[in-house]
């Protein structure tokens, strides 16, 4: 009874999706606000928009503001799931790891750290960006959990990275509309597009986004890999 | 011609996301829908958007599984009847 | 010179083919073998083999890609056998039955994991 209510729900849903994605016209013209992008982001009219790709064009300098909200919410989200862990035991591990996955992790967790940075540094430059670096950070804390019961994360430094990052976007915002005239304004120009340090603020919140999710998402790990 | 390739994959999904209703042990439902979200990962791939794909794969694929298997270890395996 | 660029294609070829025999091989015999352990081995080995021929195929038909394709050889080489080892041991650990037919249990003879049984 319970599959078939299920059933139809999920059905429900998808064949509203369907009805409502049919009626919106993909492809056909532009919008005034893709207008807008394509003027200045693809066409280079726009000195202040340097990176590689519209999408993080868009998503950094245009929407930065919603890029803001989107850590938050991240940052609630982990905080709520912290305190959904909170009190639950987990189970007593009968064993431990074996020499083999120990010393495997030892080898590659300094590159799946490599990795991380490199994703969120290249970030103008190459697909990827903040948020995949800043998970695959936290993927490395969770294969040295996965190695070593008794390790213990360092919270605090995951605390003060978190925050510090968190008011260093603010401060980058609030010197683009002291300088510009708007929140989160290139203050710094384009540079030449293609080059590592070019771009102007869209490397600098890019790495601070990376920082906070990866410390974010660290101290999820570690709050769902140990009794609290 | 890569369209034709993908009708099978999208296929395979259709089939996963309909069966992690039917099935009684939670972790395995959980592994039946990362393959539905590693199947978008691909679809994303040729869809031309690698930076979704690669979100996509790392914290749909990666971190909401782990976080579903933790709770479902924290708590109880099967389904109730 | 040309002679050497035609064996280098040709050779190039042979180890695609030869990798994707390999990863055709082993979700057949995901398909066919009995118990978990001989699964994961035909689900990790020749999926190992046959990614490492494959990739080292297309360095040869590429040589432009060469340096980036050792380290993908490299990271494979490094994770897939421990995955592998860590999926076999909890397997194990969890008293996943051995199939009908096999023959010896190297583990509980040599009581490695005794408390486990």
């Amino acid at each position: 009874m319970r599959h078939i209510f299920a059933l139809i729900v999920v059905g429900t849903l998808g064949l509203g999706l369907f009805y409502t994605l049919s009626h919106i016209p993909f492809g056909k013209g532009l919008s005034e606000v893709s207008k807008y992008y394509v003027e200045n982001a693809i066409d280079k009219n726009d000195p202040h928009a340097g990176a590689t790709n519209i999408v993080t064009d868009i998503v950094v300098l245009y929407r930065g503001f919603d890029t803001l909200g989107e850590v938050t919410v991240l940052f609630l989200a982990a905080t709520g799931l912290s305190v959904f862990f909170f009190g639950l035991k987990k189970k007593e591990y009968t064993c431990e790891p074996s020499l083999i996955v120990k010393r495997g992790t030892g080898i590659i967790f300094p590159f799946i750290l490599l990795l991380g940075v490199y994703i969120f540094v290249h970030g103008h430059l190459t697909p990827g960006g903040g948020f995949p670096g800043g998970v695959i950070i936290a993927t490395g804390v969770l294969l040295i959990y996965l190695c070593c019961r008794d390790y213990k994360a360092p919270h605090s430094l995951f605390k003060v990275i978190e925050g510090s990052m968190g008011t260093l976007f603010v401060i980058v915002g609030l010197i683009g509309l002291i300088v510009g005239g708007s929140f989160l304004f290139n203050f710094l120009g384009a540079g030449k597009t293609g080059e590592l340090v070019s771009a102007g603020i869209i490397p600098i919140l890019y790495i601070v986004i990376g920082l906070k999710v990866g410390a974010e998402l660290s101290g999820l790990v570690k709050d769902t890999m140990e009794d609290v | 011609m890569i369209d034709y390739i993908l009708i099978p994959l999208v296929l395979v999904m259709f089939a996963s996301a309909i069966s992690v209703i039917f099935i009684k042990d939670l972790i395995v439902a959980v592994i039946v829908t990362a393959v539905v979200d590693l199947i978008t990962v691909v679809l994303f791939f040729f869809l031309q958007a690698p930076d979704v794909a690669i979100t996509q794969a790392s914290i749909v694929v990666g971190l909401t599984t782990f976080i579903f298997v933790v709770a479902i270890m924290r708590t109880t395996r099967k389904e109730e009847e | 010179m040309i002679i050497l660029n035609v064996i280098r294609v040709y050779a190039g070829y042979f180890f695609l083919i030869i990798g994707s025999l390999f990863l055709f091989l082993g979700p057949l015999g995901i398909l066919r073998f009995p118990d978990v352990y001989n699964r994961l081995q035909a689900g990790t080995k020749s999926t190992t083999l046959g990614a490492i021929s494959a990739l080292f195929g297309i360095g040869l038909l590429e040589p432009g890609w060469l340096g980036k394709i050792v380290i993908l050889i490299l990271f494979i080489l490094l994770t897939n056998p421990v995955s592998s080892h860590a999926i076999g041991r909890s397997a194990y650990r969890s008293k996943v039955p051995l199939c009908g037919k096999s023959v010896v249990d190297k583990c509980e003879e040599e009581h490695i994991y005794k408390e486990a049984k």
